[in-house]
């Protein structure tokens, strides 16, 4: 059973005299068979995470448990790991076979278990009669199956890959996803796979650890991510294209925020009191063309917004709306509270500049505190009940 | 588009002018010139001083103090000296004689084998350095790296009156500036040792810096793929990290042989008497045609070309990662 632990797992680097802290007191506890994604922005420190689980960098404090071992200060090659590279790292001097099997031959292994294990490593990443190629002979996606053979074949406890489809081309990297997929399912191995696209987290993973500035900011499965991000940042990362943030401030009944309000009772939510400023994450796909406001289980009141630019993506289009008073396109930075982005069935005849009414799903809106970024509710409750709120009216503020 | 009149311009004037007007219109041609020009004169200075060894060794013993090596050729009435020195005779057996009168074949076989010895510690400590140097990163690494650089600036010879009293094994070695004794070194005068030791301290500088180079280029990945798969930080240098630094290593090696293969000063002072039983390079066994009284000119030529043959197939055999290795190193960083 290979469940990996990390308890205050801290990294500093001595940058010429400044102290660089690259993982700040990572507490994980991985159980065996998890695909687990460390998902972050470049510089989050979810590759040092790796690398420390790896052996390759040993952290300045804390430790790593793999199965019932400590392993904090061992070599990487104790540490029953596998490891898949994102520059690929296979060997240029070896062929495909020697690539493969430089691990077992390493520990020995006798000859014809050797054989046998290359061969089963081949055949499960349908490599099969490349195994006297040399790797520049072979296709960037050939290079990779190489890559995950050579870590599969010496079947270790646990596998860790890291940002292995970067290099690869669109196509091949979904293709490659469902490969993984599929492997994990045959393997039932531990998978820590370090990635910086939040895309491949929520298709890959069991769970996701969010990873900011060295911190761990949320560790749950990807739709919980999704749908109760703990935080402003969780919230801004997963899902793209990511979460309007508007700032508002929070009034007895309501929400106000500089172009338009959000009813709803503050009374009935723990963490919130009047007075407060909140950041209101409202998805693209929750906010609504004000002629559907029917379909829409809690609508917010109607607000008004010209249309900028319209994105179609083919099976949607992405509107951004501008707020408030429409002149604002003109300034060079513009605020985000007076913009939204709004996901838009593909046939609707929206086009740029018109001025249109939108509804905001309060069932499906997040508000977190603006000052710590700490998510307070997920949905809004609706302060009256259906039919006085379907009819009270909130104002576009100008 | 040459009219009549330009043909005729052209063609009154001297060749050079028409050359020179030609070389003008496509520079290329002057710089092929060039380059021929410069090939001629290495060729030239690198090659004469073989063919001359040739024309010394073929010339029997008693034609060689006898008349001059530049003939007079009388071609179609016209009488002149050929500008090339030519063999007076053909005396191939002074290839034989040369292992005759003195054990030359031992003689080669010291410097070979002191090359070699030398060439595999350089290759060795010189692989660690050059990973340290090359891949990790330490405070006061630049530095070191200058120490090393300075002390291979030192002539060889500042160090040749301590080293051969340390190797003379007769005092025992004291703190400097007092007669404090620290320990009486074995005599290794007359050994392997006492030549190997020094070659090895002041070849290895050179190969430091060029494995530094070739070390430092091999992308981290590598090194991190191989210690997940199994072995240390010294298993990834010499089953990755060197070999894919094949050309670097290759100059480095070459250079170190070469060097060593060639050398005199130290080991003609290491070893006591030019004889091959007291490990006596190639130089030593030349010098061994030289009497008090005789200087045997056609033998010592053969047996400097007896000696030079080893290098010269190691280098064509080489030269190719040679020349990859010196310019890729140059290259990059």
């Amino acid at each position: 059973m290979a469940r990996v632990r990390l308890e205050h797992v801290t990294k500093r680097y001595d940058d010429q005299g400044d102290v660089v802290t690259a993982v700040d007191d990572m507490n994980l506890d991985i159980d065996h068979g998890e695909f687990i994604c460390f998902v972050g922005p470049s510089g989050c420190g979810k590759s040092t995470t790796m690398e420390t689980i790896a052996g390759l960098t040993i952290p300045t404090e804390g430790e790593i448990y793999i199965g019932d071992r400590e392993v904090t200060n061992l070599p990487p090659k104790d540490r029953g790991i596998a490891m898949v590279f994102q520059n690929i790292a296979l060997f240029p001097h070896m062929d495909v076979y020697d690539n493969i099997s430089f691990g077992l031959r390493l520990r020995d292994y006798p000859q014809d278990e050797i054989d046998r294990r290359v061969e089963r490593a081949a055949d499960i990443v349908q490599l099969e009669g490349m195994l006297n190629r040399m790797p520049e002979e072979m296709s960037g996606g050939q290079r990779q199956r190489v890559a995950i053979a050579r870590a599969i074949v010496r079947e270790p406890d646990v596998f860790l890959m890291d940002e292995p489809l970067a290099n690869l081309d669109a196509k091949l990297k979904v293709h490659m996803r469902t490969e993984l997929q599929r492997l994990h399912k045959e393997l039932d191995t531990t998978i820590i796979y370090v990635t910086h696209d939040q895309e491949e987290a929520m298709t890959l993973s069991d769970r996701i650890a969010v990873l900011d500035s060295g911190q761990l900011q949320q560790i749950d499965p990807p739709l919980t991510c999704y749908n109760e991000p703990d935080n402003l940042f969780v919230a801004g990362f997963i899902g793209s294209p990511s979460m309007n943030f508007v700032e508002g401030t929070v009034t007895e009944t309501s929400l106000e925020t500089p172009n338009f309000s959000l009813e709803f009772n503050p009374s009935s939510i723990e963490g919130i009191g009047v007075g407060d400023s909140v950041t209101l994450g409202i998805r693209p796909e929750d906010i609504y063309p004000g002629e559907l406001k029917s379909e829409v289980p809690d609508p917010s009141g109607m607000i008004t917004a010209t249309t900028d630019i319209l994105e179609p993506m083919g099976d949607e289009i992405f509107a951004y709306l501008l707020l408030g008073d429409g002149e604002t396109s003109m300034s060079q930075e513009l605020a985000t509270n007076d913009q939204l982005l709004m996901s838009i069935d593909p046939d609707s005849d929206l086009e740029e500049d018109d001025e249109i009414g939108v509804v905001i799903d309060r069932r499906n809106v997040h508000l977190f505190d603006s000052a710590t970024g700490d998510a307070i509710v997920h949905d809004l409750i609706p302060y009256e009940a259906e039919g006085t709120a379907s009819s009270s009216e909130v104002e576009s503020d100008d | 588009m040459a009219t009549p009149t330009d043909t005729q311009e052209q063609s009154s004037d001297g060749p050079l002018q028409r050359w020179t007007q030609s070389a003008i219109q496509d520079p290329e041609k002057v710089y092929r010139a060039l380059f021929y020009a410069a090939m001629v004169f290495f060729l030239v200075t690198t090659l004469f001083p073989f063919y001359w060894l040739i024309v010394l060794a073929v010339t029997p013993e008693g034609n060689l103090l006898s008349g001059s090596f530049l003939p007079t050729v009388n071609l179609f009435g016209v009488s002149g000296t050929f500008p090339l020195p030519v063999p007076k005779g053909f005396n191939p057996g002074a290839f034989v004689t040369v292992f005759e009168q003195v054990p030359f074949h031992l003689y080669m076989l010291n410097s070979f084998a002191l090359a070699v010895t030398t060439t595999v510690i350089v290759l060795f400590v010189a692989s660690l350095a050059g990973y340290v140097f090359g891949r990790l990163r330490f405070p006061g690494r630049a530095l070191l790296m200058l120490g090393i650089l300075a002390i291979s600036y030192f002539p060889p010879a500042a160090f040749v009156i301590p080293l051969f009293q340390a190797f003379a094994g007769n005092a025992p070695i004291t703190v400097p500036f007092t007669s404090i004794p620290l320990f009486t070194p074995p005599r290794m005068l007359n050994t392997p040792g006492s030549m190997v030791l020094p070659f090895s301290a002041l070849f290895m500088p050179l190969s430091i810096f060029i494995l530094t180079t070739f070390y430092g280029q091999i992308p981290d990945g590598l090194e991190d793929a191989a210690r997940v798969e199994g072995t240390t930080r010294l298993g990834a240098l010499f089953r990755v990290i060197m070999p894919l630094s094949a050309p670097g290593v290759a100059t480095a090696a070459v250079l170190t042989f070469i060097a060593v293969y060639n050398e005199y000063f130290f080991s003609s002072i290491m070893a006591t008497s030019p004889e091959a039983a007291k490990w006596s390079p190639i130089v030593g066994g030349i010098l061994s045609y030289q009497t008090q009284y005789t200087t045997q000119f056609n033998l010592m030529a053969a047996a400097s070309i007896v000696g030079v043959l080893p290098v010269v197939i190691l280098v064509i055999v080489a030269q190719e990662r040679i020349v990859s290795g010196l310019t890729s190193g140059a290259l990059k960083e």
